[in-house]
């Protein structure tokens, strides 16, 4: 009895360190898998425990709605990227369809959502990046449905790369300008591999995009908007009424200054504006992982959030510009700045805005919002909408059929789709 | 009786072994949760400490890497730990250490992109941006480099804060 107990109570003991002994062991020379390989958590049960494509052990959700008042939704999990429809906003899933399968060569930071565009004819695009080499460049991956209402179910063809590019490329965002053309742009490395190869040094990485006429089946046009932006961070994109992209991302300045900025996009495809969006001035030489938030609302104004640790000002931060990107007003701190405010989502819809944030108090993580009816003059106060204590995704605000949703996914409480309250 | 509490000390023992095992098991890559960051405080407890967080996405990281792997060649009595704090698998994280030069080297990473619970444990106000580096002392004062750092700081740090540790490193 006494020997059993001994032996039980080694067994117990020893495998922990086996664990990670035989684990490390297997590791030299194997191919990627699609399976991921089994680590060990002692503490409470976090993303790294959940190993399967389901959407359960998703870290990053991306909703859209279709014309049909289906909420499509697009994830990552255990290496396969997703998508699937609920027809009771978010309650339950079905159809859910491997897209593809990447092990882990999947770009998966939750600044790094998989992309979901439908047009009005349902006519769907995912996008996402996929790391193709040691050095971690990657390639941006799309993958189409010519229609999510097929009767046999979206059937979403192979994916293909976006680009022809060799050059590494992530981080997409996609979206259909409301006369049904697709607009898609990510971060691009081919510039900053060509300065490499000239002896120049060039950080970060560029703005690119390029335009499509047939809902991705081809692109279009492809153009490097610009230079000198976060390799890092994800880009925002919105359209104002002319239908012109509108963008917010993370550039760098002086070289290890990476503050936000907006760049306009004209539809002949050059640049029509490029600005500094807040002189911040966060010096670091590193990747700040946090990407802004951007929105137009019918008034015309242009609606930036953002996150920044800069020697002016710490914190998350609103501002807008009234003269479509040429001035931004003074930045307006948002959420508690001892509770780590950050990872926006704004949404406009007529003169009505929402900004949506996450914050983090040491034991809880909370999804705050604020409301604005006046195009961003005046804003409510702030309010919890949703909080766990558990890993979580970033905030995204979706609006559909007059309502206003923030969709969200837990690991303890999964996927989440909570209407805002409008008054 | 004796039998019982024989085997709850045997329990606890285990316990305390698994726990420390850590340190001890130098080479492999070992999973870093919420409770982790203490552990490794622990083992290295009254020595001076440098802890490199990098991340296998972020580009700059990897470019600095193998700077650590010269560093540690310059400054082979320096304790090195290293936390990968983005997604990725114990071989990616493993191949880029080999890549960098820095085999051998206590490792930790996470399984998913590092979240709010886990940067907490090391740092309350650090918001995910990397690469950082930790400079402990031996008396447990932390200073905290942000970005790419330059290697010097990191030589000056631990001529003056070894000396200061007297026989804290062995």
């Amino acid at each position: 009895m006494h020997r059993r107990s001994i032996g039980f109570i080694l067994g117990f003991c020893l495998c922990p360190v086996l664990g990670t002994w035989a684990q490390t062991n297997a590791a030299p020379g194997q191919a990627p898998s699609n399976a991921p390989a089994p680590m060990h958590h002692h503490a409470q049960p976090e993303a790294g425990d959940c190993a399967g494509t389901d959407l359960k052990c998703a870290t990053a959700v991306t909703p859209a709605f279709d014309a049909h008042n289906n909420l499509w939704i697009a994830w990552v999990a255990g290496g396969a990227v997703s998508v699937a429809r609920s027809t009771d906003l978010g309650r339950t899933f079905i159809d859910a369809t491997i897209i593809g399968r990447y092990g882990d060569l999947i770009d998966v930071g939750a600044d790094a959502k998989p992309q979901l565009a439908i047009d009005a004819q349902g006519r769907a695009v995912v996008a996402y990046g996929v790391f193709k080499d040691k050095a971690y460049d990657a390639q941006v991956w799309i993958a189409r449905s010519a229609s999510i209402w097929a009767k046999e179910g979206p059937g979403f063809g192979a994916p293909r790369s976006l680009s022809a590019d060799p050059a590494s490329q992530r981080f997409p965002v996609l979206a259909f300008t409301s006369n049904g053309r697709l607009f898609a742009a990510w971060l691009d490395k081919r510039t900053v591999a060509l300065a490499r190869k000239q002896g120049r040094a060039q950080a970060g990485a560029a703005l690119a995009y390029a335009w499509s006429d047939d809902a991705g089946a081809t692109f279009s046009g492809e153009t490097i908007a610009q230079d000198d932006t976060c390799e890092c961070c994800r880009l925002a994109l919105a359209f104002d009424a002319r239908r012109q992209p509108v963008m917010v991302f993370r550039a760098i300045y002086d070289e290890h200054e990476r503050d936000p900025a907006v760049i306009v996009l004209s539809s002949d495809g050059k640049p029509a504006l490029q600005r500094r969006v807040a002189e911040d001035h966060w010096v670091i030489d590193g990747c700040p992982h946090h990407g802004p938030s951007v929105a137009v609302s019918s008034d015309g104004a242009l609606h930036a959030a953002w996150f920044t640790q800069g020697n002016a000002r710490q914190g998350l931060f609103y501002a807008r510009s009234e003269n479509h990107g040429q001035n931004f007003s003074d930045p307006i701190p948002i959420g508690n700045v001892a509770r780590q405010p950050g990872r926006p989502s704004l949404l406009a819809s007529g003169n009505n805005l929402w900004l949506a944030w996450k914050e983090f108090d040491g034991t809880h993580i909370y999804i705050k919002e604020r409301h604005s009816s006046d195009a961003g003059r005046h804003w409510t106060n702030e309010r919890i909408v949703a909080e766990t204590d558990h890993a979580a995704d970033h905030p995204v605000l979706i609006a559909h059929d007059g309502a206003v949703f923030l969709s969200w996914t837990t690991r303890d409480q999964g996927y989440r789709l909570i209407q805002l309250e409008t008054t | 009786m004796i039998r019982f509490s024989h085997a709850l000390w045997l329990f606890a023992a285990c316990i305390f072994l698994a726990q420390t095992a850590p340190s001890a098991d130098v080479g492999a890559i070992r999973p870093f949760d919420r409770d982790s960051f203490t552990q490794i405080r622990a083992a290295y407890a009254h020595k001076p400490l440098v802890v490199h967080i990098w991340g296998l996405t972020c580009g700059p990281c990897l470019v600095e890497l193998p700077k650590w792997g010269q560093m540690r060649k310059a400054h082979p009595d320096m304790n090195l730990v290293l936390i990968q704090a983005d997604e990725g698998s114990a071989d990616a994280v493993e191949a880029a250490v080999e890549h960098a030069g820095l085999q051998g080297v206590e490792s930790w990473s996470t399984r998913s992109e590092i979240d709010e619970f886990e940067r907490a444990s090391i740092d309350a106000s650090w918001v995910g941006d990397m690469p950082r580096t930790l400079l402990i002392s031996a008396d447990g004062e932390v200073t905290t480099l942000k970005g790419v750092v330059d290697p010097s700081v990191i030589a000056r740090w631990l001529a003056v804060d070894v000396q200061k540790a007297g026989k804290g490193v062995e």
